[in-house]
Order: structure tokens, then sequence, then C-alpha cells
């Protein structure tokens, strides 16, 4: 059997692309670095780059897809919700902020999702983080050393 | 033995006595009867062989490895809803939290008087098959050295507002609280069918047949004679290699309420009835704050409920603990606001409500795979927002210093007690929750006339000999409670009807 933590890779999917600098931009506003004093790391910190990669290579191209989709909309539509012109990118951190956080609060559910989905990818890798989890007290915990279970 | 698709290179073809598609509650159970009698079995799972020594405490990899379409299965409707199914050996049962419950005697009656199952059902017969795989399988109260402060707190809450809670029965041996169920038990505690009923068929000369995608069931001369499907790499639906398995007695479907529709109609089934009437139990959660330290990851992943407005109010109230990763997705605010929520985690509670829906939607193969439609009613709606309103109150009763309700239109944060009541006054639009549909049943239902569903009262295809249908998708209702056990007295009440018609 292959190790759940090993992932299985498709051969279309081997070439892990870089992330854009849009995509840095927001994911840097969602987590920033510093920003809290019991979780000072940010998204990059925590190593977003790493499981961006790992993502690239072996999740369903939904998961891709549907961060790409939630990426263009914070860049480009998010800004028009506080009447700022988009890209977010050109715009400093508070304001990125206040236009993400208008993207979470849109009347559109669609427009909402996409905040949604951008917070459920970051959170994947920042809640797995070892420090991130010690400093909200997840108990450490260990795999018990055991003869393969399956039958 | 394990035959691991994503390793095999060649075709196979092979005979069985019976074929089983599905190696989740219902196939498993199916197994574990079938593998008694001395038949010769084999059990196809779609998913790929995980065993408990992989099991790792993070999300994602277990959705990658674990869940159907890596956790991005969604029902459509006015509200896009998760579908959270495992898609491995031993199917949801290793992701899930392993609660026993009995199908309730009120759900029981319906069955019998609107829609005349009570003969191909017999209640009696179903409790000695539940007293049986609950004596095999452990189930047992959660223990109070297991409840962690997640679940103590509920206990509080009811005792203060005089609600009746209990803790949650679960097949379990020698759980350590570790919170694990949902990326699969660390320590083999959790009797999920990986650890179970597989084993127990395998040992006896079954062949589990792992990534290993059935396309359809063939025929010959009117009747079921066995499958064929691919070998694949489950993530991607990558075929490797094609198989044939042939069944000398039968075929038994037991893929889901999701996946059991879509098989049917691909092997040649037309019925009015198959994909629709899909039912489930949709969750909404609420994240309490304490002033204390809850450590939700210390107690047993669900380990207490409430009850109480199951039959009337058509809800009923879980804790649940999330993972880390997917606690923090649920939490509000944007850059540092999110930040300063998120170092609150180790300090919040969540309890879901899970609703008896009346709502019904369908399920069926389109161009881009399984569509799934599903939408609430009104009544729905109101029911939901009643047992929101109840769930915040017992978590302020318990000591929650504020409520996150992640719910549109309503505070990012409720303070008071009195707040709670914005929770019944909220938003009537489904789209404005975050919901994940869980437990789902119906989609090829069972009805003692062809006209009135899929599948006869002898779980064989209507008009056909030698497929079966012995998943959740024969129900006629969802339960309004946690339907693992109900699925397994069920299915093993089929594969002993259908062992003795088999000979």
């Amino acid at each position: 059997m292959r190790a759940s933590n090993v992932p299985v890779t498709d051969s279309r999917y081997t070439v892990a692309k870089m992330l854009s600098k849009a995509s840095r931009v927001v994911l840097d506003t969602l987590l920033p670095s510093g920003a809290n004093p019991r979780l000072p790391l940010g998204i990059f910190d925590a190593g977003f780059e790493a499981f961006w990669a790992d993502l690239e290579r072996t999740a369903l191209p939904a998961w891709r897809w549907g961060f790409q989709a939630a990426v263009f909309t914070a860049v480009w539509v998010a800004p028009l919700l506080i009447r700022r012109l988009p890209p977010l990118t050109r715009l400093d951190r508070p304001t990125r902020e206040r236009a993400l956080a208008a993207l979470g609060a849109s009347r559109a559910a669609v427009l909402r999702q996409m905040l949604t989905l951008l917070k459920t990818i970051a959170g994947f890798c920042y809640g797995a983080n070892p420090r991130v989890r010690e400093a909200i007290g997840y108990p450490r915990q260990r795999n018990p050393p055991r003869p393969e279970a399956a039958p | 033995m394990i035959f691991d698709g994503e390793q095999e290179r060649r075709a196979v073809d092979e005979t069985f006595d019976y074929v089983i598609v599905g190696s989740g509650a219902a196939g498993a159970t199916a197994a574990r009867v079938l593998a008694d009698t001395g038949a010769y079995i084999a059990v196809v799972e779609e998913g790929p062989a995980v065993s408990t020594a992989e099991f790792r405490d993070q999300i994602f990899p277990a959705f990658r490895r674990m869940f159907r379409a890596m956790g991005t299965q969604v029902a459509l409707g006015r509200a896009a809803m998760p579908v959270i199914q495992g898609s491995c050996l031993g199917g949801s049962t290793v992701i899930n939290s392993a609660i026993a419950y009995r199908i309730p005697e009120d759900v029981w009656q319906t069955w019998q008087t609107e829609f005349g199952l009570g003969a191909a059902l017999p209640l009696e017969a179903l409790h000695e098959h539940w007293d049986q795989i609950e004596r095999e399988l452990s189930a047992r109260p959660t223990a109070p050295e297991m409840w962690g402060d997640n679940n103590r707190r509920l206990q509080v809450g009811g005792q203060r507002l005089g609600v009746d809670t209990a803790p949650l029965r679960r097949f379990e041996a020698g759980c350590r609280g570790s919170a694990r169920c949902m990326t699969g038990c660390p320590f083999g505690a959790k009797q999920s069918m990986l650890v179970s009923y597989l084993p127990y068929a395998s040992e006896r000369g079954a062949t589990l047949f792992t990534s290993a995608r059935v396309d359809r069931v063939t025929w010959a001369g009117g009747r079921a004679s066995g499958v064929q499907g691919h070998f694949h790499q489950p993530q991607f639906k990558k075929n490797i290699a094609p198989f044939s398995l042939h069944a000398r007695k039968g075929v038994l479907i037991a893929a889901s309420a999701i996946q059991t529709p879509g098989l049917l109609a691909k092997s040649g089934i037309r019925s009015a009835h198959l994909g629709r009437h899909f039912q489930g139990h949709p969750g909404v959660g609420l994240v309490g704050v304490f002033d204390e330290a809850v450590n939700m990851w210390a107690g047993a992943t669900q380990g207490y409920e409430s009850s109480q407005r199951r039959v009337d109010g058509h809800f009923k109230i879980e804790t649940l603990a999330l993972p880390p990763e997917n606690l923090l997705a649920s939490l509000p605010g944007v850059g540092g606001e999110w930040l300063k929520s998120a170092a609150e985690m180790g300090h919040m509670a969540l309890w879901a409500v899970a609703l008896r829906a009346y709502g019904q939607g369908s399920v069926r193969e389109g161009l881009f795979g399984t569509e799934i439609r599903f939408d609430l009613s009104e009544q729905d709606m109101g029911n939901l927002r009643r047992g929101l309103r109840l769930t915040a109150e017992l978590m302020f009763a318990a000591g929650a210093r504020e409520i996150i309700p992640a719910i549109h239109g309503l505070p990012a944060r409720l303070t008071s007690p009195d707040q709670a009541r914005l929770l019944e006054n909220g938003p009537a639009d489904p789209a404005c929750y975050t919901f994940a549909l869980t437990h789902l049943f119906g989609t090829a239902r069972m009805s003692p006339q062809p006209a009135g569903g899929v599948v006869g009262t002898d779980f064989a295809v209507h008009g056909r000999t030698g497929l079966y249908v012995v998943d959740s998708s024969i129900f006629p209702t969802n339960l309004g409670v946690n339907p693992q056990l109900a699925i397994m007295g069920i299915a093993m009440h089929a594969a002993k009807q259908i062992a003795r018609v088999a000979g």
C-alpha cells in the first residue's frame, strides 16, 4: 500500500507552477506575518510554497481551478466592493484587508464563497503547521508504533 | 487478501459467488455475513486501501487520499453544500465518528405505514442484527474520561437549561480521545470496517479489490452475472487496467446513495425513482468562545449530543471537534482580525445542528460526473434556526463568552444570551449559512411495487434477477439520527436473506 502522506502524483500535473504575484499578495493579506503576538507566523512562514507545490502535483484540478478563480475574484472584484479601482495588488495593506473583508460580506453568495475557498486552502496549510498548532494548544500527537492494521 | 488496483498493470478476469460493490458500512457488513456461509466473495472498492499505520493528523492529506473527490464533492441548490463521503477501503466508516444509533421507532413506523416495508424490514429481526453488530463492534457510550471539554460543556449547558443531553454511543475499543476520527483513528480503536468486518471477511477468503472502479453490471440471460470496471488511480480517475468479476450467485450494490443510482443507470436499470428522493442530514455548526481553555482536540471527536428535539424539531445537536485547519476556515475576519480569532482556537467549542431535512434532491450522472442537487424547504430553515438558537443558548449556559455564528446577515460575534434569538430570526436563505451534508439516503428506494421504487422487498432491483441493493439508497426516508448502525443492520438482514434465497 502507498503511504497516505506520500502524495500520489499524476504525470499530467507534475509541473508545479510558481505562485503568481497576485496569489502571494492575496495570501499575505489573509495571513500576514507578525500581525498577532500569539501567532506571529504569516502564511509564507508556515510553508505555503511547499504546500502549494505539493497541491499542484497531487490534488484534483478542482482545487487549483477553485483557488485561481478565488484569487482572480479577490484581485479584480474585491476592490470594487469598497469603491476602489482594481487590482488589489496596487492597494495598501489596510485597504486590501477591507476589500477582502467586503468580499466575505458581499450580498452575492458566490463572492462570499470565493473568500471561504481562499481561507480553506490557506487554512489547510496554516492550521497544519506545527508552530501554529503549538501556539493554539493543539496537543502534540505521535502515531503509535504499530504494525499494519489493515486486513 | 487485498488486491491493490493501483499496483495492477494487467487485466483481471475472475469468478466469485458474490460480488459486492462498495466496502463501507453496508458492503462490509454484507461481506461479513456472506463470508460466514463459506461463499467466495469479492468486495470491490473504488478508493484506495489506506492502513491505520498511515493515518496522520492533518486534514489535507486525508482529503487527498480518503475523501471522495478530495473533499470537493458538492450538492448544488440554493446553497452549495459540501457532501462528505469517504472513498477508501472501509468507506465513510474510516472518517466518521462511528456513532451507533438504531432506527428510531417513529421512523420505522413511517416506513411501515407509508411505504409498506414492515414485512420486508421487521423490527424484531433488525433489533437482533443491531444487537449482534453492537456486540461485535463494541458499541458503548462515550466514557467520561474521553469527553474532554468540548463534550463536557454540552452536558453542563444541558444541565443548566434543563435540556436532555447524553453521551453518544460509538463503536470503539480503547478510544484514547485523540479527536482524530475524521482523519482515521491512528490507534485502530474506532471500529471502522477497515479494522473489523473487512478483515473478518478477508480471513474467511474474501478478496478485497481496491482502487477498482465498477463501470457497470453485466448481464447474462436477464440475470446479473458480474461487474466490469477499471483499476485506476482514484485521485485522478486515471484508468490503469480493466477487470471483469463474475458472480455465480449475485451482485450486491453497496456504493452509497450517491454512487449507486449512477451505477444502476449505467447498467441499464430504468425507473422514475432512480436518483430521485435524495435525502440527507445537513448540518450547520456554531463556535463558542470560552474564557477557559477548551481544547477540543483532547477528547472524543463527537462524544455528546442532545436529541431532545429530534422528533418535534427535526434536529439534534452534536459536539464536533474539527482539525485546526477546518476550524480556522470557519472563523471570521481577514488579516490581523482572522489571526486574532485563530489565536483563540484553543478556547473554542464547536457544536453542530444536524437537521432531519424534509427537503429532497436528486443524483444523476452528468457531463462532468455525478451531479447532486439538494434544497431545503422553508420548514427545514425554520427548524434549523430554532436548532441554532437552542445551541447558542446551551453554549452561553455552558459559559461561552461569545459565539461565532458564521451566518451572513448576523453579527460576526454574539456576545450575550439575549442575542441567541437573533439566530431564530436569522436569514431564511440557505445561502447565508455554511452547511455540510452528511448521511445520504433514498436514491434507489425500496418499495413493494415497481411503481413506487427501484428495489423490491427482497432487495433485488425490480424486474431483475441477481442484482441487489443493500445500502442506504434503499431507505425511503432519512432517519434524523446517525445512520451507520441502521445501514449495517439492514445490510445484514439483506445479506442473510440473499444467502437464503441463493442457497
